[in-house]
């Protein structure tokens, strides 16, 4: 797996469940900005797929492969998935959508690395 | 803005409910999936615990459905959905504290969801009581309207 993007995701995916859950606190709708961001971390997550992709094609294979696979259709799946969900709430809870959604994320993101390199015990 | 939250009461998935949903549903996908390749691969290992697994992810979208329908029954499923589940998360919680050996693999109502932030523990518990809100908003209107 490759570091740099990993913690980016993460932290990118944190960014957004903070300012959604500023806007959640505000009693704010979902704007665009919202979508944008999430338009990003949707961007990014692909990459990571791409990326996962190519590093197995490259002789490096995962220790549980079908488990790697379903996280990381999960892990693309889930901005605009959890997007188009907040989007289409009108008030407040739109965004506390995404938030959840976003703290989440970052929890995925530690699995899909553990399950390619398993803690050595 | 009365109206709006009227008609909010009335779809158990707008407000709060909304994640609600998205949570069960995500819960519902990690239960079912992480069962599917855990029987498909290696089923003789842990029977016990994939089965279980699989119960629990079958009740999670159960409960998903009936929480995102917006009907009394199934309001009703959705409600029983979240017992069973607050009961199978503290027995098989308690169970794989008491007698690990049973439990060779992690389940998601392993140690009381430990595994998944607890969240297993807070969510049907979250259910209930978003049900018996939308239930009461629904009451009200009805006797509003008498």
């Amino acid at each position: 797996m490759v570091e740099g993007l990993t913690s980016t995701i993460q932290l990118v995916s944190l960014a957004m469940a903070v300012w959604c859950m500023v806007s959640a606190f505000r009693d704010r709708p979902m704007v665009v900005p919202h979508l944008v961001g999430m338009g990003v971390l949707w961007l990014l997550t692909i990459a990571q797929a791409v990326v996962s992709t190519v590093v197995w094609a490259g002789g490096d294979p995962p220790a549980e492969p079908a488990t790697l696979v379903g996280y990381l259709a999960t892990v693309v799946l889930l901005p605009p998935a959890c997007a188009v969900w907040g989007f289409m709430e009108r008030s407040r809870w739109g965004p506390a959508v995404i938030s959840v959604a976003c703290f989440i994320l970052p929890v995925l993101m530690v699995r899909l690395d553990q399950i390619w390199n398993p803690p050595v015990v | 803005m009365s109206e709006s939250t009227a008609s909010a009461n009335a779809a158990s998935r707008s407000g709060p409910g909304r994640v609600l949903v998205a949570l069960y549903a995500l819960f519902a996908l990690a239960a079912t999936a992480r069962a599917g390749v855990q029987i498909a691969t290696r089923f003789q290992e842990a029977p016990l615990a994939y089965l279980l697994s699989l119960v629990a992810g079958i009740i999670y979208i159960i409960a998903t459905v009936g929480i995102a329908r917006s009907g009394r029954t199934s309001h009703r499923v959705a409600m029983v959905s979240c017992a069973i589940e607050l009961c199978g998360v503290l027995a098989v919680g308690t169970l794989s504290l008491l007698d690990p050996a049973a439990f060779p693999d992690d389940t998601v109502w392993s140690r009381f969801g430990s595994g998944y932030l607890f969240i297993p523990l807070v969510l049907p518990v979250l259910g209930m009581l978003w049900l018996r809100h939308v239930e009461k908003g629904r009451t009200a209107e009805k006797a509003q309207a008498a």
